[in-house]
């Protein structure tokens, strides 16, 4: 035990300056990254403010350089990729579900509605052939007919089923009578 | 001396044991067919609803042929003649009618609207005979101011003097499933 604390204390200001050498390298790293940071943010203002800056974009688009990574972009399936994580990540529905509630939304939906335009289009729909082309093909369609004819047997049963519990009770009234008349028990 | 009786063979049990299984089997069906007698109003609009079909079928046709005939310019003589003509084929078409459908479905146009249904008293459908005896005994019923219909309202089971005729009963029909076919 003793020579453990001879030890400890032997060690303790050997420690100490270890540890004092890692914070001053600590602090020295952080103030010349943040110099570093800051003179690298100065430079690139310098350069989007300078007149070289607007003519260099203006260099670089003209060049083919924009149009080889717009097809490389287009042939590698980055763009679908992106598109279809767009769609079919949560943010999209979630930002489509806001505009859709929006107030705007809806008051730019009921003046569209309300806009002679709209009149003009459900006119133009209406004389157009290719909408009762396809009303003719809906109105064949077998599930169109399907449910018409279903609709008109329900009407049918409707009112045959009325005759018959009509003609039911009428066929217990008329042998409740018979037998009463001929004194005979009931059925 | 212990006696051992010979242990019957198969045949001779089978033999036995048919007159018992018969009753029995005869028995529980009797027991599970529980009809529903329809009784004469229902019958009668049944009926109604068919005699409308064969007089709307029956005049569209004699229209029809009397206007073919009005071009040929027939003598009139032959009148007689066409007039026997065509109550012996509405005659036909009456029995054909009633016969077709009793001996097929056991239903009527009229029958099926009123969910009605002609069997013998086991539930069986009627032959072609008993079905046309059906419709004889139905005339005969008819012939003395239908009277022939009155039992209809005191029979245990609903039946005319044309039912006990022709050993059948007039019951309640299931109902049809029209939905449609599922391919």
């Amino acid at each position: 035990m003793d020579v453990q604390r001879v030890l400890g204390a032997a060690m303790r200001p050997a420690a100490g300056a270890v540890s004092a050498g890692l914070r001053l390298e600590r602090a020295g790293r952080g103030a010349a990254t943040r110099r570093l940071s800051e003179t690298a943010l100065s430079a690139l203002d310098a350069a989007l403010v300078s007149p070289f800056a607007e003519e260099a974009v203006d260099r670089a688009l003209a060049s083919a350089v924009v149009e080889r990574i717009v097809d490389r972009l287009l042939a590698e399936g980055i763009v679908e990729h992106v598109v279809s994580r767009i769609l079919d990540g949560p943010e999209f529905e979630r930002v489509g579900g806001a505009v859709l509630e929006s107030p705007a939304v809806e008051r730019l939906v009921a003046q569209m509605i309300e806009s002679r335009l709209a009149d003009q289009a459900v006119v133009h729909l209406l004389e157009s052939e290719d909408l009762w082309r396809l009303i003719e093909e809906i109105a064949e369609s077998p599930a169109v007919t399907d449910a018409v004819t279903q609709q008109s047997y329900g009407f049918a049963d409707q009112v045959a089923g009325g005759m018959r519990a009509r003609s039911r009770n009428a066929d217990a009234w008329l042998e409740r009578r018979a037998r009463k008349t001929l004194r005979r028990s009931p059925r | 001396m212990s006696h051992v009786e010979p242990r019957p063979s198969e045949r001779t049990l089978a033999r036995r044991a048919r007159p018992v299984a018969a009753r029995i089997h005869a028995e529980s069906r009797d027991r599970t067919i529980e009809w529903r007698y329809e009784g004469l109003v229902t019958r009668a609009i049944g009926f109604a609803i068919d005699a409308a079909v064969i007089n709307v079928v029956a005049i569209a046709v004699a229209g029809v042929v009397a206007l073919g005939l009005s071009v040929l310019s027939v003598p009139d003589s032959l009148d007689p003649v066409l007039i026997a003509l065509g109550s012996g084929f509405f005659l036909v078409w009456s029995v054909g009618y009633f016969v077709t459908f009793w001996s097929t479905t056991g239903q009527t146009p009229g029958s099926r609207l009123m969910r009605i249904k002609v069997c013998q008293a086991d539930g069986r459908i009627l032959g072609p005979r008993r079905a046309a005896f059906r419709v004889v005994s139905l005339t005969l019923a008819a012939i003395p101011l239908l009277a022939g219909f009155l039992p209809i309202l005191f029979d245990e089971r609903r039946r005319g003097v044309h039912d006990m005729l022709a050993g059948t009963v007039v019951v309640e029909a299931p109902e049809l499933d029209r939905r449609a076919p599922t391919a």
